[in-house]
């Protein structure tokens, strides 16, 4: 066998050792839960989904792509609690790519899930329920979620969240940027220090709407018939607005241009409060 | 009775001691014994906290009369039942409150820094802020230091990500603070020092969390 032949050999062994170390490993577990349950899931690494099931059981589908970590998942007998982890094997120390864990779970409605993860992203599908996500670098993904508490805790990861109605929402990430699309509800809170934060969608529902950040951007699109109370003050940043609103009579400060800005469009159904320290504010028309 | 089948009965057997077939395997298996003594031992020094679980009422008047006094909260701000209690058109589904040790390690996070904030809270200084080290900034390093501590063992990109996030955090700390003391009366900079504050539990809340997993 010449050189290159050999060098071929060797790499498609190496390749082939290396296929089979990070060889996934697929396994699916399935519990009773109760319908005011609580599952918390932790996995650093990988990916979780989760998705509507369609009875009372949740099913919990994971890939392993190393057999230097495994996933424990368990449940108290009442089925009140079900527990997932993601954990290293005694005396192995994985790397990240070797503690990925990819999980699909699935839950029924009305069920209160806590995830944490480092880097694994996070996604909610069309559930209702309580949902606590906290991820420091893995991107955020809620959607379709109704009439629910979500909670989210970021430090860098992305956070996008569309289609949620009727939800109280409370996001904190420090130098996530956080996007929401049609996201409607009595209360939704988003606070950020570095990230942008960007509303699309008519504020609908009657809800308080408070959007703050240190030196992130604030843009907010919104369409002519949204009905909304809407303030926008930033103390050193600048401050803009497209939108039609008529001056309130009285205001908590005195509008300054440039920097502040109050009004009301139809019946103010739906207060809207817009804060900076230093970022920029933007209102516009969709 | 194999391991899995008696860790399953675990939170019954802390709570009552277990039946005869649980005696039976803890007796054959050192590391199950071991295991429920630990737990058990987590349980008892859980119990000596208790008293942080709910303080007398005495204690929360006097925290909501100190930051309202300090211009942090207006009223209808504070609740003892949180932000939920604003809206109660909704209907959550109800959260059961188990308190595990994790718990306790946040709640305990969670009032140092409450602690460090109010100790460190100042709206009015009379005297000259470029003159004087932040006492903001001088106390919070022990703390940040311990933050990036806990977290020295997550990988470059995370331990990266927990430097900026507080590097922007003091930042905005040290921003609303100077807007506060420029108006003390300037209800958006307070709105901001309070959500910086937050901000920074958060950290540590995530650190901490991330450092027993």
């Amino acid at each position: 066998m010449n050189l290159p032949c050999k060098a071929a050999a060797v790499s498609a062994l190496a390749i082939l050792g290396a296929s089979l170390a990070l060889a996934a490993d697929a396994h699916k577990q399935t519990f009773n839960i109760a319908p005011s349950g609580t599952m918390s899931v932790i996995n650093n690494a990988g990916s979780v989904v989760l998705r509507p099931a369609s009875g009372r059981q949740a099913s919990v589908s994971y890939t392993t792509f190393s057999d230097k970590v495994e996933a424990d998942c368990s449940s108290t007998r009442d089925g009140r609690r079900v527990e997932v982890r993601t954990h290293a094997l005694a005396g192995q120390k994985p790397t990240p790519e070797e503690s990925r864990v990819d999980y699909e779970i699935a839950v029924p409605s009305g069920v209160s899930v806590n995830i944490s993860t480092s880097t694994a992203s996070i996604t909610i599908e069309n559930l209702s329920g309580d949902f606590s996500l906290s991820s420091d670098t893995g991107q955020i993904t809620v959607n379709g979620v109704t009439n629910s508490f979500v909670h989210v805790h970021s430090l860098t990861a992305p956070v996008t969240l569309s289609n949620l109605s009727g939800v109280h929402a409370e996001i904190m990430s420090t130098g996530g940027n956080v996007q929401m699309n049609s996201v409607t509800g009595p209360k939704v809170n988003v606070s950020t220090t570095g990230g942008d934060i960007s509303y699309k969608g008519d504020f609908s529902g009657g809800g308080i709407y408070t959007l703050i950040t240190h030196d992130g951007t604030i843009s907010v699109s919104l369409p002519e018939t949204a009905s909304v109370d809407l303030s926008a003050r930033s103390i050193s940043g600048s401050v803009e607005n497209d939108f039609p609103l008529r001056d309130k009579p009285h205001t908590t400060f005195s509008p300054i241009q440039g920097r502040s800005f109050a009004g009301t469009s139809h019946t103010g159904s739906s207060s809207v409060e817009l804060q900076s320290f230093s970022g920029r504010i933007r209102v516009k028309m969709q | 009775m194999n391991c899995q089948e008696f860790q399953e009965t675990l939170p019954h057997i802390i709570e009552s001691g277990g039946n005869a077939e649980d005696e039976a395997h803890l007796r054959s298996c050192p590391a199950c014994a071991i295991l429920v003594q630990d737990l058990r031992y987590i349980a008892d020094q859980a119990k000596l906290l208790l008293p942080m679980h709910d303080p007398s009422p005495r204690v929360w008047s006097n925290i909501e009369r100190s930051l309202r006094s300090e211009g942090l909260i207006r009223e209808g701000r504070m609740s003892l039942m949180g932000q939920l209690t604003s809206t109660p058109q909704m209907t959550f589904p109800s959260q059961s409150r188990n308190w595990t040790p994790l718990g306790w390690a946040i709640t305990l996070a969670a009032v140092i820094v409450s602690a460090v904030m109010l100790v460190n809270y100042h709206p009015v200084s009379p005297v000259s802020q470029e003159t004087l080290p932040s006492p903001a900034v001088s106390s919070w390093e022990g703390a940040d230091e311990q933050l990036m501590g806990q977290v020295a063992q997550q990988p470059p990109a995370v331990r990266s990500a927990y430097e900026d996030s507080l590097k922007k955090v003091n930042t905005y700390i040290a921003d609303a603070r100077r807007a506060v003391d420029d108006d003390p009366s300037d209800q958006a900079a307070q709105q901001h020092l309070m959500d910086a504050y937050d901000q920074k539990a958060m950290l540590y809340e995530m650190g901490t969390v991330r450092s027993l997993q």
